[in-house]
């Protein structure tokens, strides 16, 4: 294997790369504009909802309409009291979100000390019908507190008879720890996935497409091995995995820095240092396995489509792990994941951003990682001196 | 010793047998035309003297470099140019696709721009030279790859249907420089459907058919072989074993 050759051949498919616009909105708008958006219209669609709800909160009130309850509701944020012909399909319409049932007398039958039974309907499957009937027993409750503590008082107690424990909670986790582990969930997965995807387009062109342009029967008559080329076409496809993660990573933390000021903040000011370049340790052989793995089933492909059908599953192949993952906490992962490909760079991923890295797991992580990369790229080199795999 | 000497070679692709043992040699400065029909086996026999396939039998010494066991050695002293639609990084320029080759061969600097420059003036590609090739025409194309074909000067070099897709002032360049690289002492193995450029061109031909070599000679001994006068039904005559054309 020649050095020199491997550096121009590599210059080569960056230069090639460069011109591609096509490859580049895979590799780079897509992490810039996919992940944004989703995480925007995530944020947002759950606020707006939460913000609609909260605002207008349109109640039907049947029965005796007479009752304190009924300017007790409407004292409640938000609420306007709605009349209608039919109030049960005027929830189900969503014009209501609520319908409350007063029965005659209340007040009466309260005073007297009786046990009432009140009704209230709303719609499961509207979210906001869900936060109008939150509303409803809230204020139903404060009312009958206040009912509660007079009768209390009648008989010459205080309300701390009613609720003699007081109850104080302290959250440990810094903000930190707490944007470490809401990332830890979904940054590995988002960056398996641009590590698999990034390098596809690239790994389909640069051996199935070139073997169908004929460009690579002409390349092995030069007189450069078999191990350079196949040096050269790895490093480009990694370059794409790497620069597609990176992109996505850099978009996340675009995103995270344009957050609201006010409220819970996502940081990543957890990543120290040495995490960060453990990070990019880890990313460096994900992304050289994917790479040695795309470029076997582009060598075996007859032809770009037939290389494309095989790549497609290398993708869900990479999100299955960190999938299995995601809702784990590094002290849940079972050991096996540790061992297994890809599994190890999403487990140890994992750990990177929940802040809790085990240096024996890391050990063990990069030396199988490079097991899988040394077989996966002896694989690709079996293939590459084939006779015959590299010509149409 | 001749440049080229291709021992009792054969290719089998599982139950195919594309060709049957083979012999011939080139001799420095000759140019051999290969003739043979669609699937003759021209193209799998230059693939194995160009160290793409391995011989099923038989040796290729190609300036002396053993081609199964010296593949390196052989492969700078080649140059090929494959038929068919040609394949170029759409994406480079000319002179980027021919440049990049050159490296390849260990050239570089002003060595490696003279000679593309001197290539470009002998095939008439100043126009289009630094223009990406992706939307070339064919016969632009075909002049590219012939320039990346000879950047590096082979001594040897071989040329499967070069002329296909060329205009005919094109093909007329192209004869030319043959001429010129004959004259300089370079060994030709040239395959062609065309039987008067083949004449034009070349001081021996070999005619391959079904794998087999039906005939290795100088045209003269060839046409000795039949009184038909015309190449083409001289060709069909041997290739169908005598048997009246219908
Ligand atoms: N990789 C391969 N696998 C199987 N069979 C092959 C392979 N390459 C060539 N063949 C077969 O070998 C025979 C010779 O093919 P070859 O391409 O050498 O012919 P050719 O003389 O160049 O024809 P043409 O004039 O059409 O270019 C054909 O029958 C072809 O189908
Ligand atoms: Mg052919």
């Amino acid at each position: 294997m020649s050095s020199r050759h491997v550096w121009m051949m590599f210059q080569k498919e960056l230069l090639d790369i460069w011109r591609d616009t096509k490859t580049w909105i895979a590799a780079l708008v897509i992490p810039f504009l996919v992940i944004p958006s989703i995480i925007y219209l995530m944020t947002q669609s759950i606020s707006n909802v939460e913000q609609e709800a909260r605002a207008y909160v349109p109640i039907v009130i049947t029965g005796d309409t007479s009752q304190g309850l009924v300017a007790h509701l409407q004292k409640e944020p938000g609420v306007k009291l709605l009349t209608a012909a039919d109030p049960i399909q005027a929830v189900k319409e969503g014009a209501a979100r609520a319908v409350i049932m007063i029965p005659p007398k209340l007040d009466q039958a309260l005073r007297q000390g009786a046990l009432v039974n009140m009704e209230v309907w709303y719609d499961a499957a509207n979210q906001k019908s869900v936060y109008a009937r939150e509303l409803i027993e809230k204020s139903v409750r404060t009312y009958e507190e206040g009912i509660v503590s007079k009768r209390l008082e009648a008989a010459g107690l205080t309300s701390a008879a009613m609720h003699p424990i007081s109850l104080s909670v302290s959250n440990l986790a810094s903000q930190e720890r707490v944007s470490g582990s809401m990332l830890a969930s979904i940054v590995p997965l988002m960056l398996m996935l641009a590590l698999a995807s990034g390098g596809i387009p690239v790994a389909t062109d640069i051996v199935a497409g070139e073997k169908d342009r004929g460009t690579l029967e002409t390349l092995i008559t030069a007189p450069v091995s078999a191990q350079s080329i196949l040096t050269a076409k790895l490093l480009t496809v990694m370059t794409m995995g790497l620069v597609s993660s990176l992109a996505s990573g850099a978009s996340l933390m675009w995103v995270l820095r344009m957050q609201p000021k006010e409220g819970e903040k996502l940081t990543i000011s957890f990543l120290q240092p040495e995490s960060a370049v453990l990070l990019l340790g880890t990313l460096v052989l994900l992304s050289a396995f994917f790479a040695a793995v795309e470029l076997c089933l582009s060598t075996i492909a007859r032809s770009p489509r037939e290389a494309h059908i095989y790549m497609t599953p290398v993708a869900f192949l990479a999100l299955i792990p960190s999938y299995l993952i995601m809702p784990l906490t590094p002290a849940d992962i079972p050991f096996a994941y540790y061992l297994l490909p890809i599994f190890n760079g999403a487990a140890l991923l994992k750990e990177i951003f929940y802040g809790q890295i085990e240096p024996w797991h890391v050990l063990i992580v990069l030396s199988t990682s490079l097991l899988y990369v040394v077989l996966t790229i002896s694989l690709a080199a079996a293939l590459f001196r084939r006779e015959g795999l590299l010509v149409k | 010793m001749e440049p080229v000497t291709v021992k009792g070679i054969s290719k089998c692709f599982g139950t195919i047998t594309a060709v049957e043992p083979l012999t011939f040699s080139i001799r420095k400065g000759e140019v051999l035309g290969l003739i043979g029909e669609n699937g003759a086996g021209k193209t799998t026999t230059m693939r194995m003297m160009a160290t793409i396939l391995k011989p099923s039998t038989g040796e290729i010494r190609i300036n002396g470099y053993c081609v199964q066991k010296e593949a390196m050695a052989v492969r700078t002293q080649i140059g090929i140019l494959f038929g068919g639609d040609v394949g170029m990084y759409n994406r480079l320029t000319a002179r980027e696709n021919i440049a990049f080759f050159g490296t390849l061969y260990g050239l570089a600097g002003m060595e490696l721009n003279k000679r593309i420059d001197d290539l470009a003036d002998m095939l008439e590609m100043g126009a289009f030279i630094d223009r990406r090739v992706g939307p070339f025409s064919r016969g632009m194309k075909q002049k590219v790859a012939i320039a990346r074909t000879l950047v590096h000067d082979p001594q040897v070099i071989l040329l499967d249907e070069p002329t296909t897709g060329l205009d005919v002032s094109a093909a007329v360049i192209f004869r030319q420089l043959i001429t010129t690289m004959r004259q300089a002492g370079k060994t030709i193995l040239f395959s062609s459907h065309n039987m008067g450029e083949i004449e034009k061109l070349c001081d021996r031909v070999a005619i391959m058919h079904k794998g087999k070599l039906l005939f290795h000679g100088t045209i003269p001994a060839l046409r000795a072989k039949s009184s038909i006068h015309d190449l083409d039904d001289l060709f069909v005559h041997l290739v169908t074993g005598g048997k009246p054309i219908e």
